[in-house]
């Protein structure tokens, strides 16, 4: 808006107060209700939300890991593997994924995924047959464990 | 090679006010020394009346970021300077995740289908035979 005259300047000043209560209602903006307006109201819903933002963190690593899980639970279902046996076997034959990785292999390359379900299956297998054979077969092959030391 | 991202650097102050004092003695002092040592910097050096001192950054992709350097000392302005000098023109703003990628799936991303048998999606002759 184009002011002309000095009295129409005056008249529209921008005070100090409205930069200090402009700094608060900026968060404010997307809220719902007079929050996003009035400032009495702004400043109390914005330490809020500041501070549920600062806890939240520490949750949003929990739930990070729980989404991954249950990313990983329903891929290797597909495949015929629950969730804790499809983990162990992984961990027994010496994979370190960790949850994120699988979880984004298993969206993003289907194929890799399948052969990681595949092997921890045949690890599954080579562990019943090490646990119920009782020693007269051979050792699995995927259960040799390397030393990197 | 490294190419410095910020292109010029307007100082402007005003030659008469107190809160321009600090710009007025890094132009007296530092504002030489500063342009030797970035020679790819180009440094303008404006005086104006009547506006609170400024430094202006423009950067190679467009951003021009504003200081305000009012009631400054001279190291306080080389320092802010020389911060300008190393950074980049993208915005200040928090990074949602540290990587990206335009190809994230190299065998084809995964949607319900991909591991159905394919008689759930093949059309063909043979199968209406049998």
């Amino acid at each position: 808006m184009v002011l002309l005259s000095a009295q129409r300047w005056i008249r529209s000043r921008l005070t100090d107060r409205f930069w200090r209560v402009q700094e608060v209602l900026k968060y404010a903006r997307h809220f719902r209700g007079r929050k996003n307006r009035c400032y009495k109201l702004a400043v109390r819903s914005v330490r809020r939300a500041f501070v549920k933002s600062t806890k939240a963190r520490r949750e949003k690593k929990r739930i990070l890991r729980a989404l991954w899980i249950t990313r990983i639970e329903a891929a290797s279902l597909e495949h015929g593997l629950k969730y804790p046996a499809f983990i162990s076997n992984l961990l027994k034959s010496q994979v370190e994924l960790n949850r994120k990785v699988i979880a984004d292999l298993a969206i993003y390359e289907p194929k890799t995924f399948k052969s990681l379900a595949a092997l921890a299956q045949r690890r599954r297998q080579e562990g019943f047959l090490a646990a119920l054979g009782d020693g007269k077969e051979p050792e699995g092959i995927f259960s040799r464990i390397v030393h990197h030391y | 090679r490294y190419v410095r991202q910020l292109q010029r650097l307007q100082l402007l102050f005003s030659p008469t006010a107190a809160d321009s004092r600090g710009a007025r003695q890094f132009v007296e002092e530092a504002a030489v020394d500063f342009a030797r040592q970035h020679p790819d910097v180009v440094l303008y050096v404006s005086p104006r009346a009547g506006s609170a001192p400024l430094l202006l950054a423009e950067y190679l992709n467009g951003t021009v970021r504003e200081e305000l350097i009012a009631s400054k000392t001279s190291e306080e302005i080389k320092q802010l300077a020389t911060k300008l000098a190393g950074q980049s023109g993208l915005d200040i703003i928090r990074i949602r995740k540290p990587f990206h990628t335009d190809n994230p799936s190299v065998q084809g991303q995964w949607h319900p289908l991909t591991n159905k048998p394919s008689a759930l999606t093949v059309q063909g002759p043979r199968l209406q035979l049998q």
